[in-house]
Protein backbone atom coordinates (compact mmCIF):
# COMPACT_ATOMS: atom_id res chain seq x y z
CA UNK A 1 0.00 0.00 0.00
CA UNK A 2 3.39 2.48 -0.51
CA UNK A 3 2.77 5.07 -2.91
CA UNK A 4 4.81 7.89 -3.71
CA UNK A 5 3.75 11.31 -3.75
CA UNK A 6 5.10 13.11 -6.62
CA UNK A 7 4.35 17.00 -4.89
CA UNK A 8 6.40 16.29 -2.22
CA UNK A 9 9.93 14.38 -3.55
CA UNK A 10 10.46 11.08 -1.05
CA UNK A 11 7.62 11.31 1.06
CA UNK A 12 5.89 7.79 1.10
CA UNK A 13 2.54 7.16 2.51
CA UNK A 14 2.45 4.51 5.21
CA UNK A 15 -1.11 3.77 6.46
CA UNK A 16 -4.71 5.44 5.58
CA UNK A 17 -7.24 4.43 7.48
CA UNK A 18 -10.34 5.58 8.43
CA UNK A 19 -11.82 4.97 11.83
CA UNK A 20 -15.56 5.07 12.99
CA UNK A 21 -16.15 7.63 16.47
CA UNK A 22 -15.64 5.05 18.95
CA UNK A 23 -13.26 4.46 21.92
CA UNK A 24 -13.33 0.90 21.69
CA UNK A 25 -11.65 1.13 17.92
CA UNK A 26 -8.40 2.42 19.40
CA UNK A 27 -7.07 -1.50 19.73
CA UNK A 28 -7.56 -2.03 15.73
CA UNK A 29 -6.41 0.75 14.88
CA UNK A 30 -3.01 0.60 16.95
CA UNK A 31 -2.49 -3.10 15.13
CA UNK A 32 -2.50 -1.44 11.86
CA UNK A 33 -0.07 1.92 12.91
CA UNK A 34 2.05 -1.10 14.33
CA UNK A 35 2.11 -2.64 11.07
CA UNK A 36 2.67 0.73 9.16
CA UNK A 37 5.45 1.46 10.91
CA UNK A 38 6.95 -1.60 11.90
CA UNK A 39 10.52 -1.18 11.99
CA UNK A 40 10.47 1.77 14.66
CA UNK A 41 8.21 0.33 17.75
CA UNK A 42 8.38 3.39 19.77
CA UNK A 43 7.56 5.26 16.81
CA UNK A 44 4.45 3.52 16.28
CA UNK A 45 3.88 3.80 20.36
CA UNK A 46 4.35 7.79 19.76
CA UNK A 47 2.58 7.68 17.24
CA UNK A 48 -0.39 5.50 18.50
CA UNK A 49 -0.61 7.41 21.89
CA UNK A 50 -1.02 11.34 19.90
CA UNK A 51 -3.71 9.11 17.73
CA UNK A 52 -5.58 8.22 20.64
CA UNK A 53 -5.54 11.72 22.65
CA UNK A 54 -6.60 14.28 19.64
CA UNK A 55 -9.25 11.03 18.30
CA UNK A 56 -10.73 11.12 22.24
CA UNK A 57 -10.72 14.46 22.17
CA UNK A 58 -12.49 15.04 18.98
CA UNK A 59 -15.12 12.05 20.00
CA UNK A 60 -15.82 13.70 23.77
CA UNK A 61 -16.11 17.49 22.54
CA UNK A 62 -16.58 17.90 18.86
CA UNK A 63 -18.74 14.77 18.12
CA UNK A 64 -20.52 14.98 21.61
CA UNK A 65 -19.86 11.06 21.18
CA UNK A 66 -21.87 10.41 18.53
CA UNK A 67 -20.79 7.02 17.01
CA UNK A 68 -21.52 6.99 13.39
CA UNK A 69 -19.04 9.08 12.25
CA UNK A 70 -15.26 9.15 10.47
CA UNK A 71 -11.99 9.87 11.25
CA UNK A 72 -9.56 10.02 8.53
CA UNK A 73 -6.08 9.15 9.40
CA UNK A 74 -3.29 9.48 7.13
CA UNK A 75 0.89 8.69 8.20
CA UNK A 76 3.46 9.24 5.74
CA UNK A 77 6.99 9.64 5.86
CA UNK A 78 9.76 11.17 4.29
CA UNK A 79 13.62 10.20 4.99
CA UNK A 80 13.36 13.28 7.38
CA UNK A 81 9.98 13.13 8.68
CA UNK A 82 6.98 11.33 9.96
CA UNK A 83 3.71 13.06 8.90
CA UNK A 84 0.09 12.18 10.89
CA UNK A 85 -2.61 13.94 9.16
CA UNK A 86 -5.96 13.71 11.09
CA UNK A 87 -9.62 14.81 9.08
CA UNK A 88 -13.22 15.10 11.52
CA UNK A 89 -16.45 16.15 10.48
CA UNK A 90 -17.10 17.58 13.71
CA UNK A 91 -17.62 21.47 14.42
CA UNK A 92 -14.71 23.91 14.46
CA UNK A 93 -12.13 22.50 17.30
CA UNK A 94 -8.96 23.52 17.82
CA UNK A 95 -7.47 21.52 20.87
CA UNK A 96 -4.00 23.50 20.76
CA UNK A 97 -6.10 26.20 21.61
CA UNK A 98 -8.34 25.22 24.25
CA UNK A 99 -6.13 22.67 25.68
CA UNK A 100 -4.90 23.91 29.52
CA UNK A 101 -1.13 23.29 30.25
CA UNK A 102 -0.39 20.92 33.13
CA UNK A 103 1.18 21.95 36.24
CA UNK A 104 4.10 19.14 36.11
CA UNK A 105 5.90 20.41 39.18
CA UNK A 106 2.30 20.25 41.31
CA UNK A 107 2.67 17.75 44.58
CA UNK A 108 0.28 14.36 44.28
CA UNK A 109 -2.63 16.73 46.43
CA UNK A 110 -2.35 19.53 43.99
CA UNK A 111 -1.79 17.56 40.21
CA UNK A 112 -5.33 17.56 38.47
CA UNK A 113 -6.76 14.94 37.25
CA UNK A 114 -6.67 15.14 33.60
CA UNK A 115 -5.88 17.46 31.14
CA UNK A 116 -2.46 15.28 29.83
CA UNK A 117 -3.86 14.25 26.89
CA UNK A 118 -2.47 17.46 24.20
CA UNK A 119 0.09 18.17 26.70
CA UNK A 120 1.53 14.66 25.71
CA UNK A 121 0.94 14.84 21.88
CA UNK A 122 2.89 18.43 22.13
CA UNK A 123 5.87 16.91 23.51
CA UNK A 124 5.83 14.09 21.19
CA UNK A 125 6.09 15.76 18.40
CA UNK A 126 8.05 18.23 17.27
CA UNK A 127 5.06 20.02 15.50
CA UNK A 128 0.82 20.03 15.98
CA UNK A 129 -1.47 22.32 14.22
CA UNK A 130 -5.14 22.36 13.37
CA UNK A 131 -7.18 24.02 10.41
CA UNK A 132 -10.96 23.74 10.20
CA UNK A 133 -11.89 24.39 6.34
CA UNK A 134 -15.44 23.86 6.48
CA UNK A 135 -16.33 20.84 6.57
CA UNK A 136 -14.40 19.69 9.55
CA UNK A 137 -10.92 20.17 11.51
CA UNK A 138 -7.64 18.74 10.09
CA UNK A 139 -4.67 18.06 12.20
CA UNK A 140 -1.29 18.07 11.18
CA UNK A 141 1.34 16.27 13.31
CA UNK A 142 5.43 16.02 12.53
CA UNK A 143 8.27 14.43 13.92
CA UNK A 144 11.42 14.47 13.34
CA UNK A 145 13.11 11.46 12.14
CA UNK A 146 16.42 12.60 12.74
CA UNK A 147 18.37 11.09 15.83
CA UNK B 1 -4.53 -6.81 22.13
CA UNK B 2 -7.07 -5.82 24.69
CA UNK B 3 -6.54 -5.13 28.62
CA UNK B 4 -6.73 -7.45 31.46
CA UNK B 5 -5.24 -7.27 35.00
CA UNK B 6 -4.59 -9.07 38.23
CA UNK B 7 -4.75 -8.46 41.83
CA UNK B 8 -3.37 -11.29 44.48
CA UNK B 9 -1.93 -10.11 48.33
CA UNK B 10 1.27 -11.87 49.66
CA UNK B 11 2.48 -10.89 52.89
CA UNK B 12 0.23 -7.65 53.59
CA UNK B 13 1.47 -6.66 50.16
CA UNK B 14 -1.09 -6.11 46.92
CA UNK B 15 -0.03 -6.55 43.86
CA UNK B 16 -1.53 -5.26 40.83
CA UNK B 17 -0.26 -6.55 37.30
CA UNK B 18 -1.12 -4.79 34.22
CA UNK B 19 -0.96 -6.48 30.93
CA UNK B 20 -1.91 -5.55 27.67
CA UNK B 21 -3.53 -2.09 26.17
CA UNK B 22 -4.74 0.46 28.85
CA UNK B 23 -6.54 3.15 26.76
CA UNK B 24 -9.59 5.14 26.81
CA UNK B 25 -11.58 1.92 25.72
CA UNK B 26 -10.55 -0.08 28.62
CA UNK B 27 -9.32 1.42 31.47
CA UNK B 28 -13.06 1.32 32.88
CA UNK B 29 -12.10 -2.42 33.54
CA UNK B 30 -9.97 -1.27 36.21
CA UNK B 31 -11.42 1.66 37.36
CA UNK B 32 -13.26 -0.10 40.56
CA UNK B 33 -10.38 -1.99 41.38
CA UNK B 34 -8.11 1.64 41.58
CA UNK B 35 -10.53 3.28 43.88
CA UNK B 36 -10.21 0.23 46.41
CA UNK B 37 -6.72 -0.30 46.33
CA UNK B 38 -6.05 1.74 49.44
CA UNK B 39 -8.23 2.16 52.33
CA UNK B 40 -5.72 2.02 55.64
CA UNK B 41 -2.15 3.63 56.31
CA UNK B 42 -1.18 0.25 56.36
CA UNK B 43 -2.01 -0.68 52.55
CA UNK B 44 0.97 -1.35 50.55
CA UNK B 45 0.60 -1.85 46.58
CA UNK B 46 2.58 -2.12 43.72
CA UNK B 47 1.40 -2.04 39.93
CA UNK B 48 3.32 -4.12 38.06
CA UNK B 49 3.36 -2.74 34.55
CA UNK B 50 6.29 -4.99 32.97
CA UNK B 51 3.39 -7.20 30.87
CA UNK B 52 1.69 -3.36 29.69
CA UNK B 53 2.30 -2.43 26.42
CA UNK B 54 0.79 0.97 26.05
CA UNK B 55 -1.03 3.60 28.50
CA UNK B 56 -2.58 6.89 27.36
CA UNK B 57 -3.78 9.53 29.20
CA UNK B 58 -6.66 7.59 30.43
CA UNK B 59 -4.65 5.13 32.35
CA UNK B 60 -2.31 7.86 33.76
CA UNK B 61 -5.65 9.27 35.08
CA UNK B 62 -5.89 6.04 37.12
CA UNK B 63 -3.04 5.61 38.29
CA UNK B 64 -2.76 9.42 40.05
CA UNK B 65 -5.73 8.65 41.58
CA UNK B 66 -4.18 5.79 43.18
CA UNK B 67 -1.26 7.97 44.25
CA UNK B 68 -3.68 10.45 46.02
CA UNK B 69 -5.49 8.04 47.31
CA UNK B 70 -2.43 6.56 48.73
CA UNK B 71 -1.39 9.73 49.84
CA UNK B 72 -5.15 10.41 51.46
CA UNK B 73 -4.74 7.37 53.84
CA UNK B 74 -1.15 7.32 54.62
CA UNK B 75 -0.69 4.29 52.85
CA UNK B 76 2.32 3.64 50.60
CA UNK B 77 2.37 3.02 46.26
CA UNK B 78 5.32 1.86 44.35
CA UNK B 79 4.88 1.41 40.25
CA UNK B 80 7.55 -1.31 38.77
CA UNK B 81 8.49 -2.72 35.64
CA UNK B 82 7.87 0.25 33.94
CA UNK B 83 9.52 -0.48 29.92
CA UNK B 84 10.81 2.57 27.97
CA UNK B 85 8.09 3.61 26.05
CA UNK B 86 6.00 3.57 29.01
CA UNK B 87 8.68 5.27 31.13
CA UNK B 88 9.03 7.84 28.91
CA UNK B 89 4.78 8.64 29.30
CA UNK B 90 5.41 8.84 33.13
CA UNK B 91 7.85 11.36 32.59
CA UNK B 92 6.47 13.80 30.14
CA UNK B 93 3.65 13.48 32.53
CA UNK B 94 5.69 14.80 35.45
CA UNK B 95 4.72 11.67 37.38
CA UNK B 96 8.31 10.43 38.14
CA UNK B 97 8.81 13.18 40.26
CA UNK B 98 5.59 12.49 42.68
CA UNK B 99 5.36 8.43 42.17
CA UNK B 100 7.79 5.85 43.49
CA UNK B 101 9.08 3.41 41.11
CA UNK B 102 11.57 0.43 41.78
CA UNK B 103 12.66 -1.57 38.56
CA UNK B 104 10.99 -4.20 38.98
CA UNK B 105 8.60 -6.21 41.24
CA UNK B 106 10.99 -7.97 43.22
CA UNK B 107 12.75 -5.03 44.68
CA UNK B 108 9.34 -3.32 44.78
CA UNK B 109 8.16 -6.09 47.61
CA UNK B 110 11.37 -5.57 49.33
CA UNK B 111 10.65 -1.89 49.51
CA UNK B 112 7.12 -2.43 50.57
CA UNK B 113 7.70 -5.07 53.32
CA UNK B 114 10.43 -2.97 54.91
CA UNK B 115 7.56 -0.46 55.44
CA UNK B 116 6.99 0.19 58.68
CA UNK B 117 2.96 -0.94 60.00
CA UNK B 118 1.76 0.93 62.07
CA UNK B 119 -0.96 -0.64 65.20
Amino acid sequence: MNSIDPRSGEKELLLDYSMPSQVVMFGALAVNVEDAIADRPDLAFSTNLCLEELITNTIQYGLQNAPDHLIQIRISRTPDWLEIVLKDDAPAFNPFEIAPHPDLDASIEERSVGGLGVHLVRTLMDDAWASYDGTGNLITLKKTLKQ
Amino acid sequence: MSFDFQLETTDGVQQLTLIGRLDSATFIALEKTIGSLFASANDRVLIDFSALSYISSAGLRLILVAAKRARQVGGRLILCGLTPSVREVFEISGFLKIMETEQNRELARKALMATPVSI
